[in-house]
Formats: C-alpha cells, sequence, structure tokens
C-alpha cells in the first residue's frame, strides 16, 4: 500500500494574524516615521532619475545620433527597454485582474505591491516611445485630435496601435489599482493622527464609509475593473509584439509573436514582482502576508511561462526552417552563430535553462535561489528582445546592408535611468501607500469567512481541517 | 522708436505716414528712395515704394530679423525667378576639357550636366565634374592673394608684376600644370620668346607623360593615344583604369565600352574586355576577365603578350625570343588567340602610369594588330611640347636648386605636396628670389611661395581648350568671381604684357584668329552650344618604328604601387566632403586612404584589417592602416596619393585643432604617401613592411561583401542568355513560381493578392518607373555624387560614416563572388524603389509617407516625426534618418556659411535633424516637367527623355532608364519588358517600380574555368 500523505492548503497568511494585527503590520509602515534605510534606498534612485532626466534633455537637445542606432538598426536599446518594461507590467495586471477572475485568493498578498509596479513599469515603457522619435516636439501628431492639417494618424501602423494600447493600459491599470485602494486610504485615513495625513488620505479615499452599499459599489466596480483589465493583458503585448509582426523584416514576421511575447510578459513580470517581493518583504518584515508559499506558486508561473517562451523558440526555428524561406531560415542560423551568437546564447540560457530549475521542489521553496533566478530571468528576457529588433535588422534581406549595432554610452545610461524613475516612484509607494491591499487580504483570512463565526455568539472559531481518510481497502 | 514698438498696428496708413519714427525708417533704409520721395515721383512709383516699405515697416519691431528681398525693377531678359537657366561651358581637367551644361539659378550655379552635343561627354559626366561646383563654392578656397603670406590684393600683384616682369633679362622657370588652352598656350609661346632666360616645364604627378613619350618611341613623335572603343570587339586594359575619373577621358570610354555591352536580344553581341592589373579597379571590376599580377610585372607581361603574338600575327619580331613566367600561361595563351582572331577590331592600353617603355610596347601590338586608324588614333597634339617633361621637370629643379633663376613661376600645380620626394621641391624653390604661385586653395605651395594668387574657378572664368579628341571649346563664367582671384590666362597675361590682361578680351581675341570672317555670330553659336570644332588634332599616320621589349621591373620582393585616389585624385580634391565621403567603388572605404593587400599577403605578414603598417622605401618611412582587399595582387600594397594634408581646408584636415568640422575624436584625412614618392619609383618601388601594433579605424560603408547566395544580384554569360533568355527570371532561379502567382491567376489577377489597398492608375497620369541595366554600370559612383548635388544631401564626416549612417540617396552596393582571393566584384545601384505596395507606407504612424497618383513613394519631410518604422520594415534599405542636423554642421560651420549654401539647389528641401529621407525619383524635376507638359498640351504627360533623373543624366554608361510606364513607346518600358528584366525580392509581393537588367559577361570559352561566371544566385 502507498504511502498516504495530505497535504493541506497551506495558509495564506502565516502567523497568527487577525484584522487588527494585519493593518498594524501593513499601515504602519505609511504612518510611521520614514526610517533611514529608506532614504539610503531612495538617494542613488533619485540619483538615477536624474540621470534619466539628463539623458532624454541632451538627446532632445542633440538629435538620436547620441545613441548608436544607424542604418539599417533603426531600432536599438531604446525599444527594447521599452518592450521590456511593458512586458513586465503585465505581471501585475495578471495576478490583479486574471487571478481575482480565477478566483485564486493567494493573489491578495502581492496583487496592490504587483499592481503598483505595472503602473512604474508602464510609465518607464511610455518614456520610450516618446523619446525615441526624431522631433518629439511633434509627438502629439500620433494622436487622433483635429487639426489645421485636416491629418489623422495613419491607422494602419502598430506603432499607433501602441500608442492606443499603451495608454488604455496605463489608464485602466491606474484605475483599478486606485479603485481597489479607496478602502485602505479610508484606513489610513481613520488611522492617521496628524493633519497633512489625514487630509491627504482624506481626499483621495473619496469619503469612503464602509457602509454595505459602499462595499457592494466597491465589488462591483472591481469586478468590471478586472473584466476591462484582463483582456489588456493579453492584448497590450500582443499590440506591441505586432510591432515586429507586422513588419516584413525576416525574424520579425511570424504569426507566433502574440502569444509568444505575452508569455514572455508574464514570464519577465513575475520574475520582477518576484524581485522586489523578496527584498521588500524582509526590509519590512511582511513575511507572513508574503510567505514562501507565495513564492513557490510564482515560480511555478515562472516555470511554465518559461517553458512557453522556450517552446515558442523551437516552434519558430522549426516554422523557419519548415517555410522554406532562405531569409527566414539564414535569420535564425545567423542568430545562432553569427555577429550577435552572444546575445542568442545569453537568451537561450537565461530564458530556457534557469526556469526549469523550478521543477525542483528545493529549488522553488529556496528564496535566495529564487532570488538569483528572477534576476537572471529578467536579463534573458531583456537579451530576448534584443535578439529580436537587433538581430533581425542587422542582417536582414540585402547582405550589403549589414550592419553592426553597438549602444552608446547614453543608451546604456538612459536606461540605467528609467531604473531610477522606477525605483523612485517605488519607494514612494511604499512609503506612502499600504503595499498589502489589507481589504482584500481580510477576505481571505479565516477571520474574514463568515463561515467561520457562531451564528448565535458571533464568536470567531478559527476552521478546523479535516483531514480525510482514505477508504479502507478490501483485504 | 518708442511709438513703434509700443504699437506695431495703426489705424491708417496716413497714422503711419506720419509717424516720426517711420520717415528716419525710411529715409535710412531707402535713400534713394527717400529723395524719391521729395522729389515729386510718380504715384505709381510711390505707392509700390510705400507699399513695399510698409510692408516692412511693421518687422522692424518683431525680434525675428529683417531680410528683405526685392524683385528685380529691370528684369533681365530671359530670366524668370525660379526658373533655371541653362549654359554650356568646359571643365579642364588634366590637360583636357569635358564639355558641360550648368543649371544656373538667377546668375547662380547649382548643377552641373554633361554636355550632349560633346563628345567628351555625351550628355553624361564624371564625379569630379559633379564635385567641382563644390570647389567653387568651397569656404576654404583661397580668397585672394597672399605677399609673403599677407593678405594682398590682386590690383597689388598687377602692380608689383608690371614692374617685376618689365624686365626681360629675369631668368624665370614656369612650371605649370597640363593646359590645351590655344589662349593659354599662345601666351606660353608669348612669354618664351619675351623672356629669353626663361624655361617651361608641363609638370602632372599623374599625367600622360610616359604614354607621350611611349609613343615617342614607338612613332618618333609625340602624341596621344585615343580610343575608339566603339570599333573594338576585343579590348585589353594593362593597369589602365579609362572607366575611373582618373583618367581624363573617362565619360567619352565609358559610354563607348558600355555601349558595346548593350544587349536587348539574344542576337546581340557583347565585346570583350580583359583587364591585367595589381589593384582591383572600375576597369577590372567590369572586365569578363581579370588577371591580378604585380604592377612591376606588367613590362614583362606586355613582353610577353606581344611574344606570343608574334606567332600569330607579324610585326612583333623582336619580342618573338622573349621568355619570362607569363609566357605559355593559359591566360596569355588564350588573349593573344583572342586579339589574333579579332585584328583590326581589338584595343590594347596600358595606363598612364606604366612606363613609357611599356607604352611603345602596345602601340606596337595595336600596330601589328592592324588597329591603328579603327580603334585607335594617334593624335597630334598642337600643346605637347617638344620634350619630355617628366626629365625636363627634374632638371629643372636641380637648375633651381642650384640658383640659376630668378623666378619661378608655378601654375595650378602643387608641386611641393606632390613632386617626388627626391628632388625637395621645397628647398629647391627657397632659392630663387621671388616664387609665384596660382591654385584653388592656399595649398602647400602657396605657403611657401613669395606670391601667392588665388585662381578663378573654371566656373567662373573665360577660357577655352581642346577634349581629349580635339573638340575646341570655349569656357564661359557662370557667376562673378567669389574671391578677389586670376584665371591662369589671365595671370600668365599679366607676366606677359606687364598688366591686367581680361580674360575675355584674351579668349576672343583668340577665336578671332581662328574665325575672320564672321565672328560675333560665330562667337555666340560656340558659347551657346559650348563647342567649337571636333577635329582639333590632326591624325598622325606615322608609321610605326621597330620597338624593343620593355625592360623588366619586376619587383621581387612586396612592391607598393603609388597611385592617384578615384575620389580625390592627387588630392587637389582633398577639401571637397562630397568625394572624400563617396566610397571608394571597390573597396568602400571613406575619408582615409589604406594600405590595399590581398588576404594572402595579409596573411603571411600576420596582419589584419585596421593594422597599422610600417611602410618604408628607400629609407623612407610612412605608417599606413590594412585594409585587406580581395582580388588584389598578391605581395603587391597600394597605396593611394592626396591623403593626409594639412591645413589646407577644415574637410580634408579633420585631425587639425583648427578645423571645426564634424567630430574630430575620429581622425580622418589620411596619409600622405608621396614622400616614398621618388623619381627612382614613381609608381611602384620594393618596401619593407612591418606591423607597428597599432590600430586605425577606417570607415567604410559597406561591411559584408557576400551575396550569400541570395538573388539580389543576377547574371549570366552571354551563351547562357542564348540559350535561356529568361535566366534573370524568379522562376529560373529559385526552381519555382513566385509565391502567390498561380492563386492569383486562378482569380485572373496578375500579381499575387495583397491585404493592403492596391492603387490603381489614375487616368491620365503618368506613372514613374525605373530600370538598372547592371550590365551597363560598372560602379564609378557619379550617380551618387549627382543625385547629392541635386537634392542637397549633406555630408557627414568619418565618425558618423562609421557608424553606419551615411546619406546618399543612392548607393552603389559592391559584391564579391567566388574565390575570396581573385573574386568577381559586381555593382548594383540602389535607388528607393518606389514599392507600388510599399511596406513603409504602411507602418509610419503619423502617415508620413504617401504615395502619390503617379506612381512615386513620397516623403514628407514637415510631417515625419522620426520614428524610424518606415527605414526598418525596409525591405532594400534606401531609407536615410538624420541622426544629427547634418546640413546644420555641413552648411553653416565657418566664418562664411553663405558660400556653401550657395551650392544648394532652390528646388529641393534642406532637411532638418529627426526626419527620414529618401530618393525621390527627382520629385523637382518630374513635376516641373508635369507643370511644363500641363501648360502645354493640357496633359501632365511628359514625353519620354524628357525627364532624366539626377543619375540617370550623370551616368556615362546610360544605366539607368527612368520614365513613363504608360508610355507603350518609352525607353523604360522596353527595358522593363525584356526578359532579364527582374525585380528585387519579388516574393515580398511590396511591387517595386525600380527593376534591374541581369548582368551578361562574355567569357572567353577558352579560359571559363578560370573566372566563376555562374549566375550569381
Amino acid at each position: 500500500m502507498s504511502k498516504y500523505e495530505y497535504i493541506p492548503e497551506p495558509a495564506l497568511v502565516k502567523g497568527n494574524h487577525d484584522f487588527a494585527s494585519i493593518t498594524k503590520l501593513v499601515t504602519d509602515v505609511n504612518l510611521k516615521p520614514t526610517p533611514k534605510g529608506w532614504y539610503l534606498a531612495m538617494l542613488p534612485a533619485n540619483a538615477l532619475l536624474l540621470l534619466l532626466l539628463t539623458s532624454i534633455g541632451y538627446l532632445i537637445w542633440e538629435g538620436i545620433g547620441i545613441w548608436g542606432l544607424n542604418n539599417p538598426v533603426g531600432w536599438g536599446w531604446a525599444i527594447i527597454n521599452f518592450v521590456w518594461w511593458v512586458g513586465i507590467g503585465h505581471a501585475g495586471t495578471l495576478i490583479s485582474a486574471i487571478l481575482f477572475l480565477f478566483r485564486q485568493d493567494w493573489r491578495t498578498a502581492i496583487n496592490r505591491f504587483a499592481e503598483a509596479m505595472t503602473i512604474f513599469a508602464v510609465m518607464c515603457a511610455g518614456v520610450f516611445p516618446a523619446i525615441h522619435v526624431g522631433r518629439i516636439w511633434a509627438i502629439y501628431w500620433v494622436f487622433p485630435i483635429p487639426n489645421q492639417m485636416a491629418m489623422w494618424p495613419n491607422f494602419n501602423s502598430p506603432l499607433l496601435w501602441d500608442v492606443f494600447a499603451v495608454s488604455t493600459y496605463f489608464t485602466v491599470s491606474l484605475l483599478f489599482w486606485y479603485v481597489g485602494l479607496v478602502p485602505d486610504l479610508a484606513t489610513l485615513r481613520d488611522r492617521a493622527t496628524d493633519k497633512v495625513r489625514k487630509f491627504a488620505y482624506g481626499l483621495f479615499a473619496l469619503g469612503w464609509t464602509g457602509s454595505n452599499r459602499a462595499w457592494w459599489n466597491y465589488e462591483k466596480a472591481y469586478m468590471i475593473l478586472a473584466g476591462l483589465a484582463t483582456p489588456l493583458v493579453l492584448s497590450v503585448h500582443t499590440i506591441v509584439s505586432f510591432d515586429f509582426a507586422v513588419s516584413m523584416i525576416p525574424g520579425w514576421h511570424t504569426t507566433i509573436f502574440p502569444p509568444y511575447f505575452v508569455a514572455g510578459a508574464i514570464f519577465s513580470g513575475f520574475a520582477m514582482v518576484m524581485t522586489l517581493m523578496l527584498v521588500a518583504r524582509k526590509v519590512y518584515g511582511m513575511e507572513d502576508i508574503m510567505t514562501n508559499n507565495h513564492m513557490e506558486k510564482m515560480n511555478i508561473i515562472i516555470m511554465v511561462t518559461g517553458s512557453i517562451v522556450g517552446f515558442a523558440y523551437m516552434m519558430e526555428f522549426f516554422i523557419a526552417w519548415y517555410s522554406g524561406v532562405e531569409y527566414e531560415k539564414a535569420i535564425f542560423l545567423l542568430r545562432a552563430t553569427g555577429p550577435y551568437a552572444w546575445a542568442y546564447w545569453i537568451m537561450m540560457f537565461c530564458n530556457v535553462v534557469s526556469p526549469q530549475v523550478f521543477w525542483f521542489k528545493k529549488l522553488r521553496t529556496n528564496v535566495g535561489f529564487t532570488f538569483f533566478i528572477s534576476i537572471v530571468v529578467n536579463i534573458g528576457m531583456w537579451f530576448e528582445r534584443f535578439v529580436i529588433t537587433v538581430t533581425s535588422l542587422s542582417t536582414d534581406y540585402l547582405p550589403s546592408s549589414w550592419d553592426y549595432y553597438s549602444p552608446t554610452t547614453w543608451d546604456v545610461l538612459t536606461y540605467v535611468g528609467t531604473f531610477g524613475l522606477f525605483f523612485t516612484m517605488f519607494l514612494m509607494f511604499l512609503r506612502f501607500l499600504p503595499m498589502v491591499a489589507l481589504a482584500e487580504i481580510k477576505a481571505v483570512l479565516p477571520q474574514g469567512d463568515p463561515h467561520n463565526y457562531d451564528d448565535e455568539t458571533q464568536e470567531f472559531h478559527p476552521h478546523v481541517e479535516k483531514v480525510p481518510q482514505p477508504k479502507a481497502v478490501k483485504a | 522708436m518708442s511709438e513703434l514698438t509700443q504699437n506695431t498696428y495703426w489705424k491708417s496708413l496716413n497714422e503711419l505716414a506720419q509717424n516720426k519714427e517711420y520717415q528716419n525708417f525710411v529715409d535710412r533704409e531707402f535713400p534713394e528712395n527717400a529723395t524719391e520721395l521729395t522729389d515729386g515721383v510718380s504715384r505709381k512709383g510711390f505707392l509700390r515704394v510705400m507699399g513695399a516699405s510698409i510692408a516692412l515697416a511693421g518687422f522692424a519691431a518683431c525680434r525675428r530679423p529683417v531680410q528683405k528681398i526685392l524683385p528685380y525693377t529691370k528684369q533681365p531678359e530671359d530670366i524668370i525667378p525660379g526658373i533655371p537657366l541653362y549654359y554650356a561651358t568646359s571643365m579642364p581637367f588634366q590637360g583636357s576639357l569635358t564639355g558641360l551644361v550648368i543649371e544656373n539659378h538667377e546668375g547662380r550655379p547649382t548643377k552641373i550636366e554633361g554636355n550632349d552635343l560633346h563628345p567628351s561627354s555625351g550628355g553624361n559626366t564624371n564625379a569630379y565634374h559633379q564635385a567641382s561646383i563644390l570647389e567653387m563654392y568651397d569656404p576654404d578656397r583661397s580668397r585672394g592673394p597672399l605677399r609673403k603670406g599677407e593678405r594682398s590684393t590682386t590690383d597689388d600683384f598687377y602692380k608689383f608684376a608690371s614692374d617685376y616682369f618689365s624686365d626681360t633679362n629675369k631668368k624665370i622657370a614656369f612650371i605649370s600644370e597640363a593646359n590645351s588652352s590655344p589662349t593659354f598656350n599662345g601666351l606660353k609661346e608669348e612669354a618664351l620668346n619675351k623672356f629669353s632666360g626663361a624655361k617651361w616645364v608641363t609638370y602632372e604627378p599623374f599625367g600622360e607623360d610616359n604614354s607621350i613619350e611611349g609613343n615617342n618611341i614607338a612613332f618618333g613623335r609625340r602624341v596621344r593615344a585615343h580610343y575608339n572603343f566603339l570599333n573594338a570587339d576585343v579590348v585589353v586594359s594593362l593597369d589602365d583604369d579609362f572607366l575611373a575619373p582618373v583618367h581624363p577621358n573617362n565619360v567619352e570610354y565609358a559610354k563607348q565600352i558600355t555601349s558595346r555591352r548593350k544587349v536587348t536580344s539574344t542576337e546581340d553581341s557583347m565585346n570583350r574586355i580583359y583587364a591585367v592589373e595589381n589593384g582591383f579597379t572600375l576597369t577590372g571590376s567590369f572586365a569578363d576577365h581579370r588577371k591580378r599580377i604585380k604592377a612591376s610585372e606588367i613590362a614583362d607581361f606586355a613582353n610577353a603578350l606581344a611574344a606570343t603574338l608574334s606567332t600569330r600575327i607579324s610585326g612583333l619580331n623582336r619580342f618573338s625570343t622573349i621568355s619570362n613566367k607569363f609566357i605559355d600561361t593559359e591566360f596569355v595563351t588564350a588573349l593573344a588567340d583572342d586579339l589574333a582572331a579579332h585584328a583590326g577590331r581589338t584595343a590594347v592600353s596600358a595606363g598612364f602610369d606604366q612606363a613609357p617603355e611599356v607604352h611603345a610596347v602596345v602601340a606596337a601590338i595595336n600596330s601589328a594588330l592592324n588597329n591603328i586608324g579603327t580603334t585607335v588614333n594617334y593624335l597630334a597634339v598642337p600643346h605637347f611640347d617638344n620634350q619630355n617633361n617628366k626629365s625636363a621637370f627634374t632638371d629643372l629643379v636641380s637648375e633651381i636648386a642650384s640658383d640659376d633663376y630668378d623666378a619661378v613661376v608655378i601654375i595650378g600645380a602643387n608641386p611641393v605636396f606632390t613632386a617626388p620626394s627626391d628632388l625637395d621641391f621645397a628647398t629647391a624653390i627657397s632659392k630663387a628670389s621671388e616664387v609665384f604661385h596660382l591654385s584653388t586653395y592656399v595649398d602647400e605651395t602657396g605657403l611657401a611661395a613669395s606670391w601667392h594668387l588665388s585662381r578663378t574657378h573654371f566656373l567662373e572664368a573665360w577660357g577655352d581648350g581642346y577634349s581629349f579628341s580635339g573638340a575646341r571649346s570655349v569656357i564661359q563664367p557662370q557667376i562673378q568671381p567669389l574671391h578677389d582671384s586670376v584665371s591662369e590666362i589671365e595671370f600668365l597675361g599679366a607676366i606677359v604684357s606687364n598688366g591686367k590682361a581680361s580674360g575675355y578680351d584674351l579668349v576672343r581675341e583668340t577665336f578671332n584668329s581662328f574665325y575672320a570672317r564672321n565672328f560675333e555670330n560665330r562667337w555666340l553659336d560656340i558659347l551657346h552650344d559650348g563647342i567649337d570644332v571636333t577635329d582639333g588634332f590632326t591624325v598622325s599616320n606615322r608609321p610605326i618604328r621597330s620597338v624593343a621589349p620593355a625592360p623588366s621591373t619586376k619587383v621581387n620582393e612586396i612592391e607598393v604601387v603609388i597611385k592617384a585616389d578615384n575620389s580625390i585624385y592627387d588630392g587637389r580634391f582633398a577639401n571637397l566632403g562630397w568625394l572624400q565621403e563617396l566610397p571608394d567603388p571597390i573597396s568602400k572605404i571613406t575619408w582615409d586612404n589604406a594600405a590595399l593587400l590581398s588576404p594572402a599577403t595579409a596573411k603571411t605578414l600576420g596582419i589584419v584589417n585596421n593594422d597599422v603598417l610600417n611602410i618604408s622605401v628607400n629609407g623612407t618611412n610612412i605608417q599606413v592602416a590594412t585594409w585587406i582587399q580581395p582580388g588584389q595582387a598578391d605581395d603587391s600594397i597600394t597605396l593611394n596619393v592626396g591623403y593626409g594634408r594639412k591645413g589646407i581646408g577644415r574637410v580634408a584636415d579633420i585631425s587639425s585643432t583648427s578645423s571645426q568640422l564634424f567630430d574630430s575624436s575620429m581622425t580622418s584625412g589620411g596619409v600622405n604617401v608621396f614622400p616614398i614618392r621618388s623619381t627612382a619609383s614613381m609608381l611602384f618601388a620594393q618596401a619593407a613592411i612591418t606591423s607597428t601594433g597599432n590600430t586605425y579605424p577606417i570607415a567604410s560603408v559597406q561591411d559584408h561583401h557576400s551575396l550569400e547566395d541570395r538573388d539580389m544580384y543576377r547574371q549570366a554569360t552571354l551563351k547562357k542568355y542564348q540559350e535561356k533568355p529568361d535566366y534573370a527570371s524568379f522562376k529560373a532561379i529559385h526552381k519555382y513560381a513566385v509565391p502567390g502567382m498561380k492563386e492569383a491567376a486562378a482569380l485572373g489577377e496578375d500579381q499575387p493578392i495583397s491585404l493592403f489597398n492596391e492603387q490603381t492608375a489614375t487616368e491620365g497620369e503618368p506613372q514613374w518607373g525605373m530600370a538598372i541595366d547592371l550590365n551597363s554600370c560598372f560602379g564609378c559612383g557619379v550617380c551618387i555624387i549627382a543625385c547629392q548635388s541635386e537634392n542637397n544631401i549633406p555630408v557627414i564626416g568619418k565618425r558618423e560614416v562609421d557608424r553606419g549612417r551615411e546619406m546618399h540617396w543612392i548607393r552603389a552596393d559592391r559584391y564579391y563572388v567566388g574565390d575570396i582571393n581573385d573574386p568577381q566584384a559586381v555593382h548594383q545601384p540602389v535607388p528607393c524603389m518606389h514599392c507600388e505596395l510599399a511596406p513603409c507606407e504602411q507602418v509610419c504612424p503619423v502617415a508620413a509617407t504617401t504615395h502619390s497618383d503617379d506612381g512615386m513613394n513620397q516623403m514628407i519631410y514637415n510631417r515625419c516625426i522620426g520614428t524610424r518604422y518606415c527605414a526598418n520594415n525596409c525591405p532594400f534599405k534606401v531609407r536615410r534618418f538624420n541622426f544629427f542636423n547634418y546640413p546644420k554642421e555641413y552648411l553653416t560651420s565657418g566664418e562664411d556659411p553663405d558660400i556653401i549654401q550657395m551650392a544648394m539647389n532652390p528646388e529641393v528641401t534642406v532637411r532638418f535633424r529627426g526626419v527620414m529621407e529618401k530618393c525621390t525619383y527627382c520629385v523637382q524635376r518630374v513635376n516641373r516637367a508635369k507643370i511644363n507638359t500641363k501648360i502645354e498640351t493640357g496633359f501632365p504627360k511628359p514625353a519620354d527623355g524628357s525627364i532624366q533623373t539626377a543619375c540617370q543624366q550623370a551616368c556615362p554608361a546610360d544605366a539607368i532608364y527612368f520614365g513613363d510606364l504608360t508610355d507603350e513607346t518609352s525607353e523604360v518600358v522596353a527595358m522593363k519588358r525584356n526578359e532579364r528584366n527582374y525585380l528585387m525580392l519579388e516574393e515580398l509581393n511590396v511591387r517595386p517600380r525600380t527593376s534591374y537588367i541581369a548582368k551578361l559577361t562574355n567569357p572567353n570559352p577558352a579560359l571559363v574555368k578560370e573566372t566563376k561566371m555562374e549566375p550569381a544566385h
């Protein structure tokens, strides 16, 4: 007879927390004075933000030539960074919206955190399409605003679809995040003692009363916004992938891009959430809420999406060969053996090989190892966009046009500067807003389940798991 | 100004007119009209002045500076502002003229074209002609005379000259560049008569001297070999790059040679070209057979050829005992057989740099083959000196160095820079008490002169001359001289007649002597047509003498070979950005020279690209970077001169701190090679090569040279074409039809279906298309310069070229086919394809690139925001992005940007940074023709041939056909209907309007296995 072991569903919140202690744990971060460490982190973040602003200023002053772009490689680090940041954002929306619709309660520990990351990632992403144009002062022409030229933008162009997709994504994400924040802002308003905090939180709490009707409206709005945000997870990165897929360049023009990009986005997004979460929970002492179990679940998602991405690589290669189109065959061979082979193999190792380690339970529950892999995955995903963008442009149809692209200092500094923007915003979020969705996480505590209360005495009796026993086997 | 600045509006003209400030303004700005105002002027005159003034007065308070323009008050006849006029003139180069027609906007020349009435041009030009417009407008040109380094004036010079040259006992050494001008040569005679102690030497660093001396050996007379390749079935070039602009008659020769290779049906024949050379030249790349041998072995080769011929034809008996490594080789045997079989219809020529004895052998060969009179004529050129100019120059310099002369007069040449190093010209002339130098730039010789005179450019001057074959023309100026300058005839005239001479008068005097009767009418005809008589030189019918074999000059070890540069010649064009940035047709290098060596030699020496070599010749060392050149002869290093100039201009010398143009962080300007050129080693010398261990970056525009088995370039042998006329079709190359054609046929369509809206041709509009004949193009690059001149394309500098941002709208791709050590080099010009289903149009987010009703892909500069998606999506990569404000650097640097801006074509916008640009099928020319035709006929359909794109008009090979595809009788339709016509990347269904006519080679069947003549795919 096999060994029988019943594994109970792990507790979503560890330790002996109740509503009050959760509230205190999370909101104390916002209400107590700023810890010194925060300033220490803010210093480099601000410095990098300043670097970003300088890089952008110099770029606008001198021209795109300060980057390493050329004929034929018209897109380089800027577009790679754009896709990378936007991709990262998708994890937040998936956690917030899709896991909500799938009723995955474990999302509540990280959804606020992840959605904030999404918004800031989309902000960083949005910088690039704006600054990478030659004449940024005319960028408003991409918007369909009636004008004296009687010109609409060109609706056939994927770049224009990007404009709509990314701005919609940002708007919906922001709305969704904000709506979700309202009850928690009210909590802060109520707990705050100083006038400034009371006023500020009060303003943004929109007069939340916590009444039944308020909660009812809240749940409805949340559901609608989740429903709106869900398709965006799939559509936005699909549209971004169309920047490449709709073109004619070998290596770009493939129908696998939409699902492949979306999977890759989720892959890198989860890795980024992981990176941030593992650090923040340690620093702020949130291990009880953002548990190792959450980490393990996220690792599994990383492994699955990583495998989809790996599968997509194989399929691309296979279809290129199967199609017989010489330029497709050539680009895939060139990627692996040509001037950018080094980037290709980094990508392959980081994206295909590394997530496979999470088959092993020991590794996917190991915090240090997870942290390491999450960084590796993001590096790999950056290189994937690099390989796609640069190799296809660098070695395309006419061999006479082939040329090598390398970034200049300004390419690198601009990218590094966006981390400044991201971390400045993120640190501000950590400081001033509850990093856990209090209202939602309370709903998944045992205390939040009405079935755990005695009907008459209204006393709380924690749920006792009944361990099912196997049926006796006839001898 | 208080009232005007506070309130620039006025309620009535009266109010304004009574304004005191306004009155002051009028008085100050229009002094003549102000008095006119008070002088009882006519009402019409008053209103005219008031109207203009009032309009302008309001601007006084605006912040933008006022720039006033006025229309002509007395409009000159024929001038309509905005409509250019065309004038004929000629450009002198290397002692020959090429006839040109200049496009002139309101007295300002902007574009150079060929003169189809002139045999030296036939309507086309070469890169030097196109770039000479930039030379005239070069801000670094000499602005005026320098007397011992101090700024002076030409009037001061005339005063000095009238005094100095009045003493006819002065011993004067004249050193002049080659000049065919009858006026100039007449003055030369007068000068030599006036100064009994004078000596005259014609000095050219890369002139015809050796050829003339060789013909002197052969015929006993100094004559010029002039070829007629129209009659040649077999052409042999022994190190003679006659297709390149380094040859003064390259336009005529190119036209002739390529016309013998134009094939439209399987009945047509082609000539066969053999090239024997050390470096890879244009002629070599165009030849059917190319043999790479050292330059020092050409003499042996010529002897071997003559020897092999001696057994087949008579007249070469003196060569029958020759024995060297070329005797009995397959190549020489086959070549001799071919020549003998086509005797009387062959042409053998040797490069000007080869020794006179080699030229004599070539003359003997031509004579034995009965070529004289059909494919080559030896012309008696009246202005040839009756001396060996090379040795005369050497003698003269040593005499000058021995203090034998009072004055040295140097006309046009730059011997301090270019003279053989062992002569130490600079030290020699320091012995003379006065050195007079006439030159376009304050160059090395100008700095050493006691009197430097600025030379009036040919576009600003009156002059005359003969073309290479003897067609006589007048040079008429297009604009008043920009600077305080004198032309060479005025200069010489001042010396001869002790006073100021007018170029106009001098030239008219010369022609008056030709046409005593009816001079004025004849003069006007000459000015109008740009050509006078075509038979200025008589054909010499001196019989050939017995010519001895040329002495063997073979260098056993590594030789260095010193050649003029394709782009900047002997350095005289070093300050022209267009030519510095024009990629060398074979190596694709810009902005520098390099030591070109073969892959095998590089391997033996253990060096790679960009390694700086120390090249030591007879104790003189220079350091030059390596460039590995497939097809270069082994153990032979080609070095191009003209680089390494210091201080002559901001373009030539970017490393100098005085130059502010472009980014000086990347040194360019190359290395001066002249120090290793001595009288003993003018062409080649043995050299010791070592690596210095340093590297030097070289900017090349094309990094990848292999076609990678792709089908961009398609070729076959003539024989294969005759067997399979559609060898260049997609199906023939790929073995399957264009994808989608079968399905389209089933639907009754003739093109594969597309997701995108297909444009139907608009009724009554022409549909533009272009066909490029790869069988004619030999890669000279004049199309690139012509396009740059016509479309105001900026020069971007070495660092940007190295970054891969070249701005040329049309490029010439060069692929190597075959064995990397001895490949075939093919050229493919690539302008915009103007695709009917353009992938660029679909992806622009702001619709900045659209399709016109007449089939052109348009680029709307002022709508472009610069996302570069269009360039990414172009499979042909023809789009160019302004990464920086290139025109600003190029057009506004220096103290007076106004000069170089005058070279710009006013009909084409100058683009700002951040904006995409590309070939427009010269839409400005197309639209002008459409407008004119519409006015005349009511329909905007110009006649075939009335529009020529700039590239088409410049090309001497007539490789580019452009016209209206709806016109059944047009040339371009005929070319596109040819079975050799193909589209690049046809399977993408973008439907390019620019197509290609596949190349044909005509190899000798006896040699077929030596060269790789398989179709390129």
